[in-house]
């Protein structure tokens, strides 16, 4: 990309999002929305690549349809209520098809296929971003209209995100395509917990962030993208092994790291709300998940994976890439459990 | 005499997207989407919305025209598909065309035909100056007026979205 245009396409894509977050009118969300949208084209197609050009293809085709989508309920709520403002939806229908669309735009459930496709086929970075970033407006749109959103419909898309994106990922060896489904499977505990309390979403959403960032700053700095390209990370960085390998348990969920907190919190507030089932066979899932991330740590960390000698003298080659928000994140992803109690004063 | 234009421009409306979705190829699914876009602007017009139905014409198709020189332009096929060249193409846009009479049939045969009456009659676009004044204005213009005085915010938006827009089209197709 230019280096002229990146400040403008990258002060797009941030305005967009913080018009979405900041506004109460209906066509200005809107409008955030589809800035956003079109700022991340270009992003993600850097190298005009034939494959990024068909992964921003297929991004935009899904999320123009999701805004047509929430353009359309938009105007039926405008049509009933006669005001512009977020409110209660008196219409069924305008607060179906606002949840369909915003399901479609977050790829939950049903509408979940474009996300392995579009991130296997973008770099890493806009891979980030599309995980990151651009779920935010999305979810804030959610979170002030999670009252009227119908509840069999989210836990169905969630329950079913959970179940494919744990499903999906399981033979995969690409590096992108599973942090895809991973995402996919965070989304749908996220969708779990929004009609419950949305403020443990909110967490949920930013814990995920922090994990995806480590994550994917770990494959940035070496520029991996394949399980096999992963698993010599032994000969470069033994303590980015054990990092790595402690923030992949942290997205699975384990007790004593940062992980652990969302799904402690969303599992206990659906018992509150006399919510048994859903919540036993989310965690249940959620195993198909740490599965394949087990797999990623036994290739990575517990093995040396066989590979070509002439592959195992990378150490001695000085480091090019210096992230440094790395340690923080790591950080962030790793220890942030026994601060769950401040997220009281958080939201 | 009014609903019967009505009714007449929506089975015109959906017949264009039948033929835009059995497209044969690019350049007839541009052209399609003119004419159906002219169509809707018809069916704007003939419910009050002169000014809206006259800009939406003018510009949206005005661009739409544009993007349709390109396409054209950039179709290299000097002899492209049409829907009378193969048998498929023929037999799919039937299938649309039938089930678009089905669903009419449908329609009318459970008197359901009245949702375009009741469309016809929400309201006249017309919004009073006060009680005292005897001044008439279109909604369509007030709403553009509306726009550009106390919603100038959005009409900055609306132009950062528009130049983006076109920058993000030349900066995506200009290769490397």
């Amino acid at each position: 990309m230019n280096f002229l245009s990146k400040p403008i396409i990258y002060s797009t894509l941030i305005m967009g999002t913080l018009i979405t977050l900041f506004s109460s009118h209906w066509l200005l969300m809107w409008i955030g929305l589809e800035m956003s949208m079109l700022a991340m084209i270009p992003i993600m197609m850097p190298n005009f690549t034939p494959r990024s050009t068909e992964a921003a293809t297929k991004y935009f085709l899904t999320q123009a349809s999701a805004s047509m989508l929430l353009l359309f309920s938009i105007m039926l709520t405008m049509t009933y209520s006669g005001q512009w403002a977020i409110m209660q939806h008196q219409n069924q229908m305008a607060s179906f098809m606002l949840t369909i669309s915003l399901m479609m735009k977050l790829g939950l459930a049903p509408f979940h296929f474009w996300v392995p496709e579009v991130l296997q086929g973008i770099p890493l970075l806009p891979g980030l971003i599309l995980l990151t970033w651009q779920k935010m407006a999305p979810l804030a749109i959610l979170f002030q209209s999670f009252s009227t959103i119908n509840k069999p419909l989210m836990l169905t898309s969630a329950i079913l995100s959970v179940l494919l994106g744990g499903w999906g990922g399981l033979n995969q060896t690409q590096l992108r395509k599973i942090m895809a489904y991973s995402s996919i499977a965070h989304m749908g505990w996220m969708a779990a917990i929004l009609i419950y309390n949305p403020s443990i979403m909110m967490m949920n959403y930013i814990i995920y962030t922090f994990l995806t960032t480590s994550m994917f700053s770990m494959f940035i700095m070496y520029n991996n993208t394949t399980t096999s390209s992963l698993s010599h990370t032994w000969n470069i960085s033994p303590l980015l092994t054990a990092m790595m390998m402690i923030t992949l348990l942290s997205l699975g969920g384990l007790p004593p790291l940062t992980g652990f907190a969302p799904k402690w919190l969303i599992i206990q507030e659906m018992m509150k709300n006399n919510n048994i089932i859903l919540p036993t066979a989310m965690a249940m899932v959620t195993l198909l998940n740490l599965y394949f991330y087990m797999r990623l740590v036994y290739s990575t960390s517990l093995t040396l994976f066989p590979s070509k000698n002439n592959t195992k003298i990378k150490w001695l080659y000085q480091h090019t890439k210096h992230i440094p928000l790395l340690p923080v994140t790591l950080v962030l992803s790793a220890f942030l459990l026994p601060l769950t109690p401040m997220t009281n004063i958080l939201f | 005499m009014a609903v019967n234009v009505m009714y007449f421009l929506s089975i015109l409306f959906v017949m264009g997207f039948v033929c835009l979705s059995a497209k044969p190829s690019p350049v007839y699914g541009g052209l399609t989407l003119v004419v159906s876009g002219g169509i809707g602007c018809m069916l704007i017009l003939s419910q009050g919305g002169s000014f809206l139905g006259l800009m939406v014409f003018l510009i949206y198709l005005g661009g739409m025209m544009v993007v349709f020189g390109y396409t054209t332009a950039l179709a290299t096929e000097r002899y492209p598909e049409t829907w009378a060249s193969s048998m498929i193409i023929w037999g799919t846009l039937l299938l649309g065309l039938i089930m678009e009479f089905l669903l009419l049939y449908w329609w009318a045969s459970n008197d359901q035909i009245e949702i375009l009456v009741d469309c016809y009659n929400m309201g006249e676009w017309i919004i009073y100056d006060d009680e005292s004044a005897v001044g008439f204005l279109s909604e369509d213009p007030a709403g553009v007026a509306a726009i550009y005085s106390y919603n100038c915010w959005l009409m900055f938006v609306a132009g950062w979205s528009m130049f983006v827009g076109i920058f993000i089209a030349i900066e995506i197709t200009r290769g490397n």
